[in-house]
């Protein structure tokens, strides 16, 4: 007996599996707790037993026949909630997505990180006259600073412009001071192409202007923007350099990240990597854009966002960033 | 630049104390990027002074010999020898057995039958020297046996400086002027250089400039009875580790100078000497220079003459007919400072940069000039004892360049510092480089040496960075800016492109790449188009500035079809217009040809979409007229937002297309983004919404040989107040299927109502010549 009504919940259960409609359910229904149903025939059995095996089976009749009703309402329940698949669940289609350029990523994540330190972004022209691109910038026609920079010169008499560090006169010029400004950008140099070498790549500017700024605020920026850049504590060591436009001027390291700080080919075995170049801005430059040196001064520094990127990213041929190539830039996904 | 650190020591008090491989990381963040610290000589060892007491012809080779050579043991060591230069009483260098060079060591070995016993060594066997005609010819006095390295500074470190980062020091183009920047940053001290006074009791020189401007002075010594013409071996190799080769005593002597002061010299053979005049050259006039190349001349290039004679390049490169020659006995020695500029630009013209033209270029101090020739006659006097000075060191100096004075402010160098520093810390660290602070109560009087001062320190901020620098970088705290309240957006122009490039790569699966601001020579090639516009100077290809965005992605397309048939890229990008610059934003689809039409209007809704979305504001789309060959004409759309142009939809032509890849259509939109950053985002306003139910009505029509814009305007003559909406739902061959929502602000609207309007827009339909399907 015990065996029976086992088997009855067993089958019951199979059935429902198979059931994907109501109807179905319904007749199953039917079969197993209508009036026809096996375990309603049990049921009527029951009075003609011994009071022993009333006593033995009754309640476990009675309780099979609760929860075979209980099995079939729930199903029948749980399909109207759609609660079972009635279809096949198990399809997983391919997502597809566009990309943005590694460089958009990478401008987005520093242009962020400095706009919470107050920093806007502007823009300037990437066809520029020689007077923003070197004269304004305290680099002389005859200066040794344009022999560094391989200019692509136009017929026009304009140029491409070498480096972002054009905007910063224009930005004093249009909106004055106090100034607090970054600026990403497509700069040009006339170089060959190789894994390392771009004619055509991405900088970003920026600079502070301002009463009483000094080299820590100058740090300070740097360390805060670094660390939101890499999530981490990067390694950084500030060098001399020089610069036209910035006096005194630096150079700053970041440790290599490709091998550590261990020396790779991609740091020429220093393990340092030179990122942002800038300077406290020289007193000529603020008066070319029209700022009075004995009340302001301020800071600038450009960064390489081709080669955060690259380095980021672990791309490691700069060519790939101009190819157009979808292959390379759909691994770009947005986030 | 390669720098010896055995020279450096010598111009160190207690160099000895200085870790000279480790140096270079503080030098680094002190002064000038290091790019590699290499330690030399350490390859071989030893390498003993040997003499050879006895020399045979080898029985059994036309060139070898048998030798019997002194090293300092009890008895004579045999050694065969294939050198030329083997001769009874030479001391040459010797490795024993056991020594080792290049890690092998030397072992005792027949040599076609006879047995050698150890090596003689060539100079460049030894790496001291490229010299591989001989065996070294050592001293006669050094005693045999001795470890060649007791003799000759064989060991030292190499290390190479970064050029660049050297441009703005004038005075770091040289072993002292290194020696004095570790000396104060390690806080050593710098021993002066010797130098040979010169009495002045005789004659000058004739020596004139003719353009003070571009020659600020110029020292002129005449030396004769100079015997001996061989350079000590100890200067040989100095010169060879640092990338130069020995000549002549007198030629390596004003190397020597050059490298250890910076001080670019030149001697000449006092024979050819008549009377020296420095002036510019004549247009057109040819001269040739020691490396026996003609060069031609221009007006600005500054000339040496010689009795009117040109006699060589000023700063850049002597003539062949002033060289030292062997019997050369009596030097005119010339040391000169020439304007940096000029010297420059004649380099670059002649396409000749020198190791003097590198220094003259950074502007170097003209006070060093008698300095040179004094501390050169001080070495040549070590070699020549007899040596007869025969002028006065002839001094033209039109203007002397003077001490610089410059006032630093105390509040000026702590704003820059963020910190006061004590007064004699600034004065310490300014005067370990060669300043003189004088302190006073608000400022700091400070005098610049002339050898920084010739550009390089100028104002108070340059005396700031050498504060700065010496203080150590390392040693400034991080300070966050201080943040105003209202941070005011100048311009939104960076956001505006991130939002919409956003938006295409994630709704539209587009992707953004980066081009060139170029047309490529070889795309336009492929498609067989010629393009004009602003050139690139002096290249010959990819050397027009586009003035179509569109087109100059064309070589992404091609390249993409090889793996993609179906694609969408995109970019914001320059092009050039009215010679200005011009920002637009282009979107390429390319797809399979017979997918042309959802395509072209897939463009348009995608361009609707971003002005709904991103400017609420409504596109329409306006027959183009002006349409570039490359496109078709017929599909050419202008479009529109609030009746101005503000962006075109293209179709690439057939013939073009099918250039790039067989059976594909290429549609573009660009929108002129100058234009869609200035155009400001309409308002969304709230709209009511009526409280009664709406009903919506489907009704497919079936087009002939319309198009769509034909049924919309149909569609647009039927009037009827009930109208909330009208839409396009689907379209299926030339069916078309319309929703039309219906309602009222004021009622249910009632089956009578419907019947009519109904009845009335299949009438209008019909009468429109169409056919309908209910």
């Amino acid at each position: 007996m015990e065996q029976e009504l086992n088997l009855l919940k067993e089958n019951l259960a199979m059935e429902l599996k198979n059931c994907h409609k109501e109807a179905d359910v319904l007749n199953v229904k039917s079969k197993y707790v209508g009036k026809k149903s096996r375990i309603s025939e049990i049921m009527a059995t029951l009075k003609d037993m011994s009071s022993d095996d009333k006593r033995k089976y009754g309640s476990l009749i009675n309780n099979t026949k609760k929860e075979l009703e209980t099995m079939v309402n729930d199903y029948l329940d749980n399909l109207a909630s759609g609660s079972v698949a009635t279809f096949d669940d198990t399809i997983m289609y391919d997502v597809t997505s566009g990309s943005l350029h590694p460089v958009t990523i990478i401008a987005k994540e520093v242009t962020d990180a400095l706009k919470k330190m107050g920093f806007t972004i502007v823009s300037g022209p990437e066809m520029d006259s020689e007077f923003y691109n070197f004269e304004a910038l305290n680099i002389p026609k005859d200066h040794p600073a344009r022999d560094m920079q391989d200019t692509y010169y136009l017929d026009n008499g304009k140029l491409l412009r070498t480096h972002t560090s054009g905007v910063q006169v224009r930005a004093m010029e249009k909106y004055g001071a106090p100034l607090r400004i970054c600026v990403p950008g497509r700069v040009f140099r006339n170089e060959d192409l190789d894994a390392s070498h771009e004619n055509t790549f991405f900088q970003l500017e920026g600079m502070v202007i301002d009463k009483n700024i000094s080299i820590e605020n100058l740090v300070g920026v740097m360390q805060e923007l670094l660390r939101e850049v890499f999530k981490s504590d990067v390694k950084v060591r500030l060098r001399p350099g020089f610069f036209p436009f910035t006096e005194p001027s630096y150079e700053l390291d970041c440790s290599c990240l490709i091998c550590g700080g261990k020396g790779c080919p991609t740091c020429k075995n220093s393990g340092w990597i030179e990122l942002i170049p800038g300077g406290m801005v020289h007193p000529n430059v603020l008066r070319a854009g029209g700022i009075d040196p004995e009340i302001y001064n301020g800071f600038a520094f450009g960064l390489g966002l081709t080669r955060l990127a690259m380095m980021k990213y672990k791309i490691n041929d700069i060519r790939v960033l101009n190819s157009g190539d979808i292959r390379y830039l759909e691994n770009f996904k947005i986030d | 630049m390669l720098i010896s650190c055995n020279k450096l020591k010598t111009h160190i008090k207690d160099s000895k104390s200085i870790d000279w491989l480790k140096v270079w990381d503080t030098f680094t963040i002190r002064t000038a990027e290091v790019e590699s610290v290499k330690e030399v000589g350490n390859t071989f060892d030893g390498v003993v002074v040997a003499e050879i007491k006895e020399c045979v012809e080898h029985p059994d080779s036309d060139h070898m010999h048998v030798l019997q050579v002194d090293a300092g043991e009890k008895e004579l060591v045999q050694v065969v020898c294939g050198a030329p230069n083997v001769r009874v009483g030479l001391k040459t260098a010797f490795i024993k057995v056991g020594g080792h060079i290049d890690n092998i060591e030397i072992t005792a070995r027949p040599l076609r039958g006879v047995v050698s016993n150890g090596m003689c060594c060539s100079g460049k066997e030894l790496g001291i020297s490229d010299d591989h005609s001989g065996i070294l010819e050592l001293p006669n006095d050094w005693e045999n046996g001795r470890d060649i390295k007791k003799y000759l500074p064989i060991e030292d470190i190499i290390v190479e400086i970064d050029n660049k980062s050297l441009t703005n020091r004038p005075d770091l183009w040289g072993h002292y002027g290194i020696a004095r920047e570790i000396a104060a940053i390690t806080d050593h001290e710098l021993i002066p250089l010797p130098i040979e006074e010169v009495k002045n009791d005789q004659k000058d020189l004739a020596i004139t400039i003719k353009n003070p401007d571009l020659c600020y002075r110029y020292c002129g010594l005449k030396i004769e009875n100079i015997q001996n013409n061989h350079t000590p071996l100890d200067m040989q190799i100095f010169l060879y580790y640092v990338g130069m080769r020995s000549i002549s005593l007198l030629v390596d002597l004003t190397n020597y100078l050059m490298l250890e002061l910076g001080q670019p010299m030149h001697a000449f053979d006092a024979r050819v000497v008549k009377s020296i005049e420095v002036d510019t050259a004549k247009d057109g006039d040819t001269y040739t220079t020691l490396d026996g190349v003609e060069r031609t001349l221009n007006k600005d290039t500054l000339m040496i003459k010689n009795g009117a004679k040109y006699f060589g390049i000023a700063g850049v490169m002597g003539g062949l007919d002033s060289e030292i020659l062997p019997d050369t006995t009596s030097v005119f020695l010339e040391s000169a400072t020439f304007n940096a500029g000029s010297i420059r630009k004649t380099a670059v013209a002649l396409g000749l940069r020198t190791e003097a033209s590198a220094r003259y270029e950074k502007s170097l101090d003209p006070n060093m000039t008698d300095v040179a020739l004094k501390r050169l006659l001080y070495l040549l006097k070590i070699e020549n004892p007899n040596l007869v000075i025969a002028s006065n060191l002839t001094d033209v100096y039109p203007t002397k360049l003077e001490a610089g004075h410059i006032t630093l402010h105390k509040d000026v160098l702590a704003t820059y510092m963020g910190r006061t520093l004590a007064d004699d810390i600034v004065k310490n660290l300014l005067e370990k480089l060669g300043f003189t602070v004088e302190i006073k109560k608000d400022v700091y009087e400070v005098t610049v040496p002339t050898y920084r001062h010739t550009k390089d320190v100028a104002i108070e901020q340059d005396l700031i960075e050498e504060i700065a620098r010496l203080y150590g970088f390392e040693n400034f705290e991080a300070k966050p800016l201080k943040l105003e309240l209202t941070i005011k957006e100048h311009e939104n122009v960076w956001s505006q492109e991130y939002e919409i490039k956003h938006l295409l790569a994630t709704k539209y699966d587009m992707h953004e790449v980066h081009s060139y601001i170029w047309y490529e020579t070889s795309m336009l090639k492929e498609l067989d188009l010629e393009k004009d516009g602003i050139k690139l100077l002096g290249k010959q290809e990819n050397n027009i500035l586009r003035d179509d965005l569109s087109l100059s992605l064309m070589n992404f397309v091609s390249r993409n079809l090889k793996n993609y048939h179906a694609f969408k890229i995109f970019e914001i990008g320059t092009i050039f217009k009215n010679d200005d610059n011009k920002r637009v934003l282009s979107i390429i689809w390319a797809d399979d040809e017979k997918n042309t039409e959802r395509v072209y209007n897939e463009a348009k809704s995608v361009t609707q979409y971003l002005f709904k979305i991103l400017k609420n504001a409504d596109v329409s789309f306006m027959i183009n007229k002006d349409v570039a060959t490359y496109y078709e004409k017929a599909l050419s759309k202008n479009i529109l937002v609030n009746d101005n142009a503000i962006g075109k939809l293209d179709v690439l032509a057939q013939k073009y297309t099918n250039k790039l890849g067989k059976k594909n259509v290429i549609v573009t939109v660009q929108i002129d983004f100058d234009k869609y950053v200035a155009l400001a985002k309409k308002d969304l306003l709230a709209q009511e919404v009526s409280k009664y139910p709406v009903v919506a009505l489907d009704y497919t029509i079936i087009l002939k040989d319309n198009k769509y814009q034909d049924l919309v305007d149909i569609l647009d003559s039927f009037k009827s107040k009930l109208i909330l909406k009208q839409q396009l739902v689907g379209t299926y061959e030339n069916k078309y299927t319309i929703r039309y929502t219906l309602g009222s602000d004021t009622r249910t609207l009632e089956q009578k109502e419907l019947q009519t309007f109904k009845e009335r827009f299949i009438a209008h339909i019909k009468d429109n010549g169409l056919d309908i399907i209910e």
